[in-house]
């Protein structure tokens, strides 16, 4: 009697809860407007919780909807166009960069001129921002703006990577920020609650780490935009964005490999692949005297089979490299082959030495990469290493304590890394991470590569100005790392982003730091 | 009994002293910084910056100055600002969190307990029935499943396949706030949470029951004709709950710990997904601000038991 009444009771219950999500469903669904919900910054390129493009080493989809460059990519990355710089030229020796500013208005209504290009860059070279910016506009020498729609920015020598560098500047408004000093700047809520920018779509709102809500900016100089609202949602990982788009809950994320792979057959998405301009490498730790020897490097290589790793561990979708770069324009034809070849690695090793150098101890191989795939990969060239006498022994940490490791002193932790490098669109990133000049506290060639050979190709290929002449230096670049092998040079793997069939004329590549490339978040538009 | 109160409440703020020396010694010996945490380690980006951030951030300065600096702000009501949130003052967030976690886990409670008593009741009255080993078997399985895993397959087929409720988050993003929309997308996680400690309600409150039906009063009741339902709920049942009531006290903690992992499975804004964003981030003064918040609210209850106690009992307060 009384488990039958206390049943029935939690039966009624049960229903009653069912009976809300049923109710709350619709009731919650209905809206007259348009609104687009993504996870736009999910994975590598986003950067969650960050609304200050000055301190943004990441997340540039999501702020370039809102805030807008002088120039970008085009979002193939292939070469790169006006976005508030209606047109740009260069002088013939690349010190002098003109732009003439286009008719573009702030959200707040107020003009968009060259005082504000000044302001930003003026901001961005200042360390007490915050600016990450700084170091790598330490080599402007004057803003000038000689009418409110031409600015005029003037460098030290040629700079071949400062249009690249600047695609990731956001132009800043001098009318809302001047007043504030820049060292309160980077601790303003400003960022968060009420910025400004030039975008198809204005700021409305942050739920702290929940999402970023926006709206349709009705004066945006290319036409208002096709939805109403656009909405950054916040998830903890890529799994769980991915779950929020299979319940229909978002209309995009970028997903792993292995998520994307699961929706290629599934009706309604649409899985959109792209380059992740990320050179995956096995990183020698030169501040050891293990890796001296050039044999030892391409023994290396010679002892990892690339190739069936990428069959079968990334079913086909990486890029093998034989240098830094894959892109065709910087690889020439000529390169050493770095075959699957354990016999000759184990003939490199013995010519080098290694029995002495090394021998059989275990070294530790340190990355911050967590993923299943990875740790895969990670094991199959463990076991490929020790079938030629290396052994070593992967070491999987948080991206803070892998941070830590290699930018401290004791070697013994990181004798070898796996880790990423961003090789693109800009060629001349990798000086950062190969020049012996940018070794820390300059740079970040966290290796400590000094290779004489290698310094002057990244040299002549950074100052030339012809750009006739450029693809053919940054080609010499990659024939020094092919035959010098300062790091053991993996793949480029592919990257993924999941969009709902209900997007219209949705643009979207998976762009290292997310960006900025040309998508036109203005044309974007869903179906009712 | 002033001097006593004065006493016991000293050796809350030594301890919550010790505790802010031992978090911020802990924190820096732990790998990584907050500038680390930040650095993207596939975009390049000069060390030169980096030390620029780590000198305005004051992270350059050696650790007593560090920790002198923040106390004696601190002190002051200034726990500083977050380093991963662009100037988002740390007090006022770390409060706001405060909110979203008590809901949730008082909601996981209330259910826990609803389910777990009424479970726990039916299996003890329809002892060794196919109800009762039913219940016996969902509550085992529920017992042995951590809040992780409950979380995760919860989320997969309430969310992802049947797409009954959704899938994280406190409310609809982009729509005005509704208690409806709050209620919707806190029934899964609370509900999730609950599992648990529902079972562990179930299974004492099981054997409680059928310990106190055997009791001679009981048989006294039944003996006297009173009918089977009486018999239950007013007799047995009421001398059932005393233990049942002391499992729940002790098992809060437990359900704190759970309500981490699910606001974390969630997207939950509550005080668990800010620690362990903090935690990833080596978001300093959150972690200190949080973990100083939370000591403090466990040493004000030990002292209020304590001042409790001593106020019933004369002789700890002299002792």
């Amino acid at each position: 009697m009384i488990g039958r009444t206390l049943g029935r009771t939690l039966a009624v219950a049960g229903l009653a809860l069912a009976s809300t999500a049923l109710v709350a469903l619709p009731a919650i669904a209905q809206s007259e407007e348009k609104t687009i919900v993504g996870g736009f910054d999910v994975g590598p390129g986003g950067f969650q919780g960050n609304f200050n493009p000055l301190t943004a080493t990441a997340g540039f989809t999501w702020l370039n909807t809102y805030y807008e460059p002088l120039v970008t990519y085009t979002a193939d990355l292939s070469r790169l166009k006006g976005e508030l710089a209606g047109e740009y030229t260069a002088s013939d020796d690349l010190t002098t960069f003109t732009f003439k500013l286009a008719d573009a208005v702030w959200h707040d209504g107020e003009p968009f001129t060259s005082a504000d290009v000044k302001y930003t860059f003026d901001l961005a070279m200042n360390p007490e921002s915050g600016s990450i910016f700084a170091a790598r506009l330490a080599d402007v020498v004057s803003v000038e703006t000689p009418d409110e729609k031409t600015a005029v920015v003037t460098l030290k020598g040629p700079n071949g990577g400062f249009l690249s560098t600047i695609t990731q500047l956001m132009m800043l408004p001098e009318h809302e920020l001047a007043s504030k000093p820049a060292a309160e700047l980077a601790q303003s809520d400003w960022w968060s609650t009420t910025p400004v920018g030039t975008g198809p779509f204005k700021f409305v709102q942050y739920a702290s780490d929940q999402f970023v809500e926006l709206e349709a900016f009705d004066d945006y100089r290319d036409g208002r935009p096709q939805v109403d609202k656009l909405i950054n949602r916040y998830f903890a990982n890529p799994a769980a964005a991915v779950a929020a788009l299979r319940a229909g809950e978002i209309q995009f994320t970028y997903a792993e490999a292995d998520d994307a792979q699961s929706f290629e057959d599934a009706e309604g998405f649409t899985v959109i692949p792209g380059d992740s301009f990320v050179l995956n490498y096995i990183g020698f730790n030169h501040r050891t005297e293990l890796w001296n020897d050039v044999r030892v490097r391409q023994a290396v290589m010679h002892a990892i089979d690339r190739d069936t790793i990428i069959e079968t561990l990334y079913n086909g979708a990486a890029k093998k490299a034989e240098c830094n770069y894959v892109a065709p324009q910087y690889v020439p034809d000529d390169l050493i082959d770095y075959s699957y070849d354990p016999e000759k690695a184990r003939t490199l090793l013995a010519e080098a030495g290694w029995e002495e150098i090394n021998g059989g101890q275990e070294l530790p191989w340190l990355t911050y990469y967590n993923s299943p795939q990875v740790a895969n990969i990670m094991a199959a060239v463990q076991a490929m290493l020790a079938d030629v006498g290396v052994n070593v022994a992967p070491r999987v940490v948080d991206v803070p304590t892998y941070n830590g490791i290699v930018r401290g002193d004791d070697v013994s932790q990181f004798p070898l890394v796996y880790a990423g490098a961003g090789n693109g669109p800009n060629p001349a990133q990798h000086n950062i991470n190969l020049n012996s000049e940018q070794v820390p506290p300059n740079g970040n060639n966290i290796m400590h590569i000094s290779l004489p050979e290698l310094d002057t190709a990244l040299a002549s290929a950074m100052s030339e100005a012809d750009p006739s002449q450029m693809d053919a230096r940054w080609q010499e670049v990659c024939r020094v790392v092919n035959e010098q092998m300062p790091w053991g040079s993996m793949w480029v793997a592919s990257r993924y982003g999941i969009a709902s069939d209900s997007l219209e004329d949705f643009v979207w590549t998976p762009a290292p730091g997310g960006g900025p490339f040309e998508m036109n978040p203005e044309a974007w538009d869903i179906e009712p | 009994m002033l001097r006593y109160i004065a006493s016991r409440a000293g050796t809350g703020l030594f301890l919550l002293l010790a505790l802010s020396v031992l978090i911020f010694i802990m924190l820096r010996l732990t790998p990584g910084d907050p500038i680390d945490a930040y650095i993207n380690p596939t975009i390049p980006i000069g060390a030169a910056d980096l030390a620029a951030l780590r000198e305005r951030l004051g992270l350059d300065q050696p650790l007593p100055v560090q920790y002198f600096a923040w106390l004696a702000a601190a002190l002051s009501g200034d726990f500083g600002y977050s380093i991963q949130r662009g100037g988002v003052p740390v007090l006022p967030l770390v409060l706001s969190r405060v909110g979203p976690t008590v809901l949730l886990m008082f909601t996981a409670i209330a259910i826990s307990i609803v389910v777990g008593v009424s479970a726990g009741i039916i299996s003890a009255v329809r002892k060794n029935k196919a109800s009762d080993v039913g219940l016996s078997i969902v509550s085992f399985l529920g017992v042995s499943s951590p809040a992780f895993l409950t979380g995760l397959l919860g989320l997969y087929a309430f969310s992802v396949l049947l797409r009954w409720f959704p899938s994280g988050g406190m409310l609809t993003p982009g729509r005005p706030y509704s208690s409806l929309d709050l209620l919707y997308h806190l029934i899964l996680p609370a509900t999730l949470l609950s599992i648990a400690q529902g079972a562990l309600i179930m299974r004492y409150m099981r054997g409680s029951l059928l310990e106190v039906l055997s009791q001679d009063y009981v048989r006294t009741a039944r003996a006297k004709g009173v009918r089977e339902f009486w018999v239950v709920v007013k007799h047995a049942v009421r001398n059932a709950l005393l233990p049942v009531i002391t499992l729940i006290g002790s098992t809060i903690g437990g359900a704190i710990g759970g309500a981490i992992f699910i606001e974390s499975v969630f997207n939950w804004p509550g005080m668990g997904l800010l620690m362990i964003n903090a935690v990833t981030s080596r978001d300093y003064s959150v972690i200190m601000c949080a973990t100083l918040l939370t000591g403090a609210s466990v040493i004000l209850v030990n002292l209020l038991t304590d001042i409790a106690y001593a106020a019933v009992d004369p002789r700890i307060r002299n002792a």
